[in-house]
Order: structure tokens, then C-alpha cells, then sequence
């Protein structure tokens, strides 16, 4: 290779390197904001259905929150209280099991038909008997309604009679599953089969929500326009459109941000530093309702050592809750007190709201020393026993985590392996075999009701609980959360919860590390933007400016 | 023998092909010991019924080589069977993510063989000169480079530090796609005169199928200038000289023809390879095409997608190929498909 060659080739390779770091030493400039009338929003995955009885992810729920409307609704971020829409009023019975809607009237869906009481009726059975097969999302109707349920009084009275009085009713009903179809639409197009999707509504969605499907390209865009007929009206600032893009990957989504293409976009928090300097980009973080754990099987065929509540209790004390917050989480996350989220009710009913458990070391020996699990010759617990550690492999929060949790089970003597499964395999694992011994999880919510909460992860398989499978089973623990669920005075739920929680918390089936916050970074043209985390997106209060 | 015999001799080759296909990838992912349904139902929020119902439809209760025979005979009826990632019929999914795919391709393929050959042709008669250097300089950039380094690099100067280019996609935000004809936008545009749609779908096709045809282009180029530097020195070129031919003529009709042999050989296959899906260029330009698809696929072990996209992949090579073995006659009359 001669000279000239050499000379050469090292200028371009200095002049490439250059041009890659330009970017990181220039200013940031003022983007100027682009599409006033559109709104768009950067996520990754792709929607998987627009029909309300079969939608059970949250990209779906992004598209049909704005597209169909139910009887009621939240309003803004308050939680506390429901607000009507399609229905204006509602009334309970003493024994808390019947339920009279008055409907709105004047109501049109986007197709130009009217809203009457036959929709509502049409609209809660159709879920009951299509019984949603592709998501399995129609438990949250079944657990308290059945065919005889929804009674039309007449076009604008309804009446739902419940098999059993339901603490969450309201909250399940103001879920997508509860969302009103308009009869004679869903008829022309393949009616209601029992047990099977309906691929046209799948795709073309008709509601009487604010905005109504103007094309969707799968795994590319949603894109919605307004509704000329919305019954609530244009009047105030609105959007005129909204494009939900998907773009899988974070870097994509990054650069459409910072160059203005992208009005709002999920960013991963490990990116959040490439954002946050931005001149005109906002980050906030709110409180959402995510709970991340780590579940221990606790059944003694499985691991002889964590079916003792005891162990467990060792293993709550060894987890290093802050630094799972500061470094696996870049401190997006606060502390949880139990199953049930803050910010939702009850959650004070959980040693009012403080961590029962703090990382301390010595307490957790104190606490297996004293079980008999006494470190050995090699200053070993369980006698040189591996604790093994999964998470599902590409996700890094819970791989740091992970690792954390192998490094203080260490200093304690306990032996412990970090093993990485794809999701598809962790969860055959988890639900087929026994064949593990601790897990990192999350779950986020379905509806604003606790018992979405600390009766899936909490009360044994044998009422229906335990969805992760830990094998746990207390029957005065059973009881109480029976009774939380069947009761709609507050009072007695509160109560119930609260006894629930002081057995549950000394015999843990869970770590609770933290409940996530939830960061969408926006451009600061967006305006009207609060975050509700049971209804993360509502484009009908968004606007630009 | 024919050529068109030879044709179709070749396609029938297609059938034992795929059925051989069909089996290693269905014992390859169905080995694996998870089964999908519980991802598919929607993981710890899971119905049992909806868990039992996707392995009913995937016969995942029965033994492999029914759930094999299962699947052949769907296939024979055109079905793929049903994505779970994408909950629709796979059929549809390759539909639609094939052509965006095949449009990338062939735009990568325009600006990879032109530019190889000729880059290469340069460096061969100009070799050891300025220009040769810079040609080569151009080639091991490009074979060197990452991919995905180079496209972010790309992404990251043109369309955010000098946004004269768009950052992703296939079209602007929130145009509708041309009616679907082939699926290309840029054919179908053209066929529906759709002017919008025409020029944005060019415009978002410059930075994908460049990063995608700059490694291609690199391997031509650096093909073309060796077996050009060897055919260049053979005692006919010496001869063609020898006659008094002008060097353009030697070049372009004598050396240039016998040079192009491996150059054809790879052009056909990395046009296989590229159909194939290029995951990081379409990750990274978000772009909705296979590559994206398969890579999905094969990490939620969507079996059905997984296998009709493989089903896919090797049609495109046995085709792929057989173009290259006719390409060959073509340009070289010595050689006789099929034999005498």
C-alpha cells in the first residue's frame, strides 16, 4: 500500500469521526413547531384490534379511548370521581347490585346513527358472548355480569342487575371493554358469534367518541380525524388530527423528537438525558400505576428453602430498593407499599402507605439465622443452594436489577444464578413448570380498582387469584380480599383490605420494589396535557400551540 | 435442451426445495420448550380458555408430526396460518410488508450495481492512480462500516442536523398510501397518478436504500476491479489489443464481459439476501418490510409468521439464482444451460 493511499484513506476515516461527533459539541436550535392542526405521537408496537370487546393492550386502548365513549368517564387526571358521558346520571340500589343509567340523549355515532338504551344492552352482551378470543378481556364484564344483566327500562333508561354487588364496578365499566358499538353497524357487519373475533370491526371502528379512524396502516400509523357529529362539541382548541406512529426503534423516535417531527414520544429512561436539555422539549415524570416485583415460588416442591414465609421475609429485607431505583430505574421510580398502587384507592390501607420493608442486611441474617438457615463452613446458607434469578432477556431494568439483588443475596451467604429467558419461554416457565425460584415482574393497571391489583397477586388459585403463579395460598388472607371485592361500601373494603394487607405482608409471596413513573417527553407547543394513569391518552383535550 | 425447459426444470426443483424447507424450520422452532400460547393470550393476563383456545388452533396438544401435516396441508390451501404477534392472517402481513421490502431492494439494487461496476472498471484501468485510491478507500468504508452506524449517522446529519431528508418511514406523516396495486408505492403512484404519494415515497426512499446498497456496492466494486485486473492481463486481451482496437472497445466488449461473471453471480444472491429483509437498515429507517417482521417473529416465537417467512425467503433464492444462471448465457454464449 503506498503513501498517497495511507494519507488518504486516514483523512476520510478523521473526517467520518469528526462528522459523527459534530453533533454532540453544537447548540441545540429553536425548532420551529410544524403541523399546528395535527398532533403526533411516537410510540413503538402497533395497535391489535379497534374493537373495544376484544382490546386488551395499551395500544389498542390509545386509538379506542378517543374513538368509542362508555357511560362514564374520568375527567382531566382526577381519579376520585367518575363523570358522566354517555350516560348524564346513575343511581345504586340499597344492596348495591342495581344500577340505573339515564342516557344522554341527541347522541349520533360517527356513521350518523343515534345512541339509544338497545346499544348499551347490544354492547355489554355482545362481550359476554363473543367472550373477546383473541385477549380474553371480557373477564373484566363477567366477573359481575351475565345475559340477564342489562335490562332497556326504556330508549334512555338502562338497568344492569349484578350477579354479585362489585366494589370496581364502575371503574370496569369506564375500561374499554365497556364501551358502547352501535347495534345496527355491528349487525350489517357480521353480528355478534359467540366465541369469535369479528374481523370487521377489528379494523373499522364506529363510536361516538371525539375522533373516528381515518386510516390505519399496521405497524406504521393510526391516524384519527375529528368526528363532525361529536356531541360534546369543537368548541375550545382541539387538534383536527392525531397520527400515532409507530417506530420501533428508541433512536428513531429520538431524532423525530428533537427535530420537532414528533410532538410527544416514548423515550426509554436511559434516553431520557439525550431530551431533557432541549430548548422546547419538557420532560415530566407522573406517578403511574406500574408495579414492578420480584415473585418467589413458594411452593415446597419447588424450592424448599423460599416456601418458609420466613426466607422470603429475609429476601424483602436483602432487595436494595434504592439502588433499583437510582440505577436500574435512572430514579423514574418511588416505592410501593404493597399490591396496591398509590394513587389508588385503599392504598393507605397498607401500613399507611409506608414500606413495611427497607434493604438491611442484618436484619435479613438475623432473620435466617434465627430460622435455622445458619451459614455453613463455607459460609454458605441452604447449605450451598442457587437461588435462581430470571427476568426476560432485553430488559435491562430488571438484568440490573437482577444482578443487584445476586450481589447482597452474596454478602448474606446465599447463593444465587441471574438467568435470561426470552418472554414467550419465562412465561411457559412460570406457568408450566415449577421449574423456578424467583421472577421480576410488572403489571399495569386494567381498571381504577385494587382489586385489579392485590387480588391477582395476592389471593390463592383457589378463588381465582395468584396470576403469577407464586403458589400462594393464606385463607384468612382469601377471606379478607373475598370481602373487598364483594362489597361496594367503602368502609368495609378499607377495612378489609387493611387485614388483608398486616397477615399478608409478614407471609410475602412478592417483593415490591416500585411503582414506575411514566414520561412521555413533549414538545412545549403541546398544550391541555395531564397524564391519568388508567387512561393514558385522551387527544380531545391536547392541543398545539 | 431448451432454455425454457431448463426454466422449467428449475421451478419443479422448487417443490422438493421447499418441502425440505418446511421441515427444518418447523422442527427448528417448534423444539424449542415453550410453548407461545401464554405470550400469545397475553402473558400473565391470560385467560386459561383464550390459553387453550391458540393451542388448539395451533395443534400445539398434538405430536410434532401431526402439528407438521397439520401445517403442509394449510399451506397447500394457501394459508399461513394466523400471526399472534400481529393478530392477523400471516398471508396478510407479507402482503403487506414484502413489497415495502421489495421497493427498498430494488432502489438499494440501482444504486449499488451501477455505481459498483463502474466504480470498479474505474479502479481497475486507472489502478494505482488517484482515482483507484479513492474507489478502494470507498469499498472498505463500506464493507467495514456497521450498518446501522452508517445509517444512523445518516439519519442523524440529513434529516436532523440538515433536515433536508425525511427521518423515516415510507411516506409523510399521516398521507394515505396509494391504492394498493403491486404494494410499491412508487409503481403505484405512478399508476394512479398520484403525484403526492410519487414524490414523497422517492423522497423517503433516498436514505434507507442507500445505507442498505453502500455495502453492496462496496463488495461489486471491489469483485469487479480484481476479476477485471485478472482478465485484463489474459493473453486475448493482449490480442484485442494487439489488433489495433481502440481500449474502449477492448474494455467494454472484450475484458468488461468475462469480468462481470462473479459480479453477476453476487448482484443475484445479495438481491436474494436483500429480499430477505435487511433488519437494522428497516429498524432503523422504520421500515415496514420483512426484515423488521421476521426479527419480530423469531423473538416472540410467532411460529407461523417465522415459517412464512422462510417459505418466502427461499422461493426468492431458488428464483434468485435461477436469474443469475440465465444471466450467465447471456453474457457468456460458452456456457449452455442445462448441458448438451
Amino acid at each position: 500500500m503506498n503513501k498517497k493511499f495511507c494519507i488518504l484513506a486516514i483523512g476520510i476515516c478523521l473526517s467520518m469521526t469528526l462528522t459523527a461527533f459534530s453533533g454532540c459539541v453544537e447548540e441545540s436550535t429553536k425548532i420551529e413547531l410544524k403541523n399546528p392542526d395535527t398532533l403526533v405521537y411516537y410510540t413503538f408496537g402497533d395497535a391489535k384490534t379497534l374493537d373495544p370487546a376484544d382490546a386488551y393492550d395499551s395500544a389498542s386502548a390509545e386509538g379506542i379511548f378517543s374513538i368509542y365513549e362508555g357511560l362514564i368517564t374520568y375527567k382531566g387526571d382526577d381519579l376520585d370521581t367518575f363523570y358522566p358521558s354517555l350516560a348524564t346520571s346513575w343511581d345504586v340500589s340499597e344492596d348495591s347490585k342495581t344500577w340505573t343509567f339515564n342516557l344522554r340523549e341527541g347522541v349520533k355515532f360517527s356513521n350518523g346513527n343515534d345512541f339509544t338504551a338497545e346499544d348499551v344492552k347490544y354492547s355489554f352482551d355482545r362481550v359476554l358472548t363473543m367472550n373477546s378470543p383473541e385477549s380474553g378481556v371480557a373477564w373484566i364484564l363477567q366477573q359481575s355480569m351475565d345475559l340477564d344483566s342489562t335490562k332497556i327500562i326504556d330508549d334512555y333508561t338502562i338497568e344492569i342487575n349484578l350477579i354479585e354487588p362489585y366494589g370496581g364496578f364502575l371503574s370496569t365499566i369506564a375500561y374499554t371493554v365497556g364501551f358502547i358499538v352501535d347495534k345496527d353497524y355491528v349487525e350489517e357487519h357480521g353480528g355478534i358469534v359467540a366465541d369469535t373475533e369479528n374481523e370487521y370491526l377489528k379494523l373499522n371502528p364506529i363510536g361516538t367518541g371525539p375522533y373516528m379512524v381515518d386510516h390505519w396502516t399496521r405497524n406504521t400509523e393510526l391516524v384519527l380525524v375529528q368526528n363532525p357529529d361529536y356531541w360534546g362539541g369543537w368548541d375550545g382548541k382541539h387538534v383536527k388530527k392525531v397520527v400515532i406512529k409507530y417506530a420501533n426503534e428508541a433512536a428513531t423516535r429520538i431524532l423525530a423528537l428533537k427535530n420537532g417531527d414528533a410532538d410527544i414520544a416514548v423515550i426509554p429512561n436511559e434516553n431520557l438525558e439525550d431530551v431533557e436539555d432541549d430548548e422546547g422539549i419538557i420532560v415530566i415524570a407522573y406517578d403511574s400505576f406500574d408495579l414492578v416485583m420480584a415473585e418467589m415460588n413458594t411452593l415446597s416442591d419447588n424450592s424448599m428453602y423460599l416456601a418458609n414465609p420466613e426466607v422470603r421475609r429475609a429476601l424483602c429485607y436483602a432487595f436494595n430498593y434504592q439502588s433499583a431505583i437510582d440505577d436500574a430505574y435512572v430514579g423514574y421510580m418511588s416505592r410501593v407499599a404493597g399490591a396496591i398502587p398509590n394513587g389508588m384507592p385503599y392504598y393507605d390501607s397498607q401500613n399507611n402507605g409506608v414500606p413495611v420493608y427497607d434493604y438491611d442486611l442484618e436484619e435479613a441474617e438475623q432473620i435466617l439465622d434465627e430460622a435455622g438457615f445458619t451459614l455453613n463452613e463455607d459460609d454458605q446458607r441452604f447449605d450451598g443452594a442457587t437461588i435462581r434469578i430470571f427476568y426476560n432477556a432485553g430488559n435491562t431494568e430488571r438484568y440490573k436489577m437482577a444482578l443487584s439483588f445476586q450481589e447482597e443475596l452474596n454478602k448474606i451467604g446465599i447463593l444465587s444464578s441471574v438467568i435470561a429467558e426470552n418472554w414467550p419461554q419465562l412465561l411457559h416457565r412460570m406457568y408450566t413448570t415449577a421449574d423456578w425460584d424467583l421472577i421480576f415482574i410488572g403489571w399495569g393497571p386494567d381498571y381504577n380498582d385494587p382489586d385489579d391489583y392485590v387480588f391477582p397477586f395476592v389471593a390463592s388459585s383457589d378463588v381465582n387469584g395468584d396470576t403469577f403463579n407464586t403458589g400462594y395460598k393464606n385463607e384468612s388472607v382469601d377471606e379478607y380480599l373475598l370481602e373487598g371485592k364483594y362489597s361496594a361500601d367503602p368502609n368495609v373494603r378499607e377495612n378489609a383490605y387493611k387485614n388483608a394487607f398486616d397477615i399478608y405482608i409478614q407471609d410475602p409471596s412478592m417483593i415490591y420494589i416500585g411503582q414506575r413513573q411514566f414520561i412521555r417527553p413533549k414538545r412545549d407547543w403541546v398544550q391541555g396535557y395531564y397524564y391519568n394513569p388508567v387512561r393514558d391518552w385522551y387527544w380531545y383535550d391536547y392541543y398545539k400551540e | 435442451m431448451k432454455t425454457w425447459e431448463y426454466i422449467v426444470r428449475r421451478l419443479l426443483l422448487l417443490i422438493p426445495v421447499l418441502i425440505g424447507v418446511t421441515i427444518i424450520t418447523f422442527v427448528i422452532s417448534h423444539v424449542i420448550p415453550a410453548d407461545p400460547a401464554i405470550a400469545f393470550a397475553g402473558g400473565p393476563k391470560a385467560q386459561p380458555e383464550t390459553i387453550e383456545r391458540i393451542r388448539e388452533e395451533l395443534h400445539l396438544n398434538e405430536p410434532l408430526l401431526v402439528q407438521y401435516f397439520y401445517y403442509l396441508n394449510d399451506l397447500l390451501h394457501l394459508n399461513f396460518g394466523k400471526s399472534y404477534l400481529e393478530s392477523r392472517p400471516v398471508l396478510e402481513s407479507i402482503t403487506q410488508y414484502f413489497p415495502a421490502t421489495f421497493e427498498l431492494t430494488i432502489f438499494a439494487m440501482l444504486i449499488s450495481v451501477p455505481l459498483g461496476i463502474l466504480g470498479g472498471i474505474i479502479s481497475a484501468i486507472r489502478r494505482n492512480k488517484l482515482s483507484d485510491h479513492i474507489t478502494r478507500i470507498i469499498a472498505i468504508l463500506g464493507y467495514s462500516m456497521p450498518i446501522f452506524w452508517l445509517a444512523l449517522m445518516l439519519q442523524y446529519l440529513l434529516a436532523y442536523q440538515f433536515p433536508i431528508l425525511p427521518l423515516e418511514g415510507r411516506l409523510s406523516i399521516g398521507l394515505i398510501a396509494p391504492q394498493s396495486i403491486t404494494g410499491l408505492y412508487v409503481i403505484d403512484s405512478i399508476l394512479t397518478g398520484n403525484i403526492n404519494t410519487l414524490s414523497a415515497s422517492l423522497y423517503h426512499l433516498i436514505l434507507p436504500s442507500f445505507t442498505l446498497g453502500f455495502a453492496t456496492m462496496a463488495l461489486l466494486l471491489r469483485m469487479t476491479r480484481s476479476s477485471m485486473l485478472e482478465v485484463m492481463g489474459m493473453d486475448y486481451v493482449r490480442t484485442a489489443r494487439a489488433k489495433g482496437l481502440s481500449e474502449r472497445v477492448v474494455i467494454m466488449k472484450h475484458a468488461l464481459r468475462n469480468a462481470l461473471i462473479p459480479t453477476i453471480t453476487v448482484s443475484g444472491l445479495q438481491f436474494g439476501a436483500l429480499l430477505g429483509g435487511a433488519v437494522l437498515t428497516e429498524s432503523i429507517f422504520n421500515w415496514p418490510g420483512m426484515g423488521r417482521f421476521a426479527a419480530n417473529a423469531v423473538m416472540g416465537l410467532d411460529f407461523n409468521s417465522v415459517m412464512g417467512f422462510t417459505i418466502i425467503v427461499a422461493i426468492i433464492y431458488v428464483i434468485a439464482n435461477l436469474i443469475v444462471d440465465l444471466l450467465y448465457a447471456v453474457i457468456d454464449p460458452r456456457v449452455k444451460l442445462g448441458g448438451e
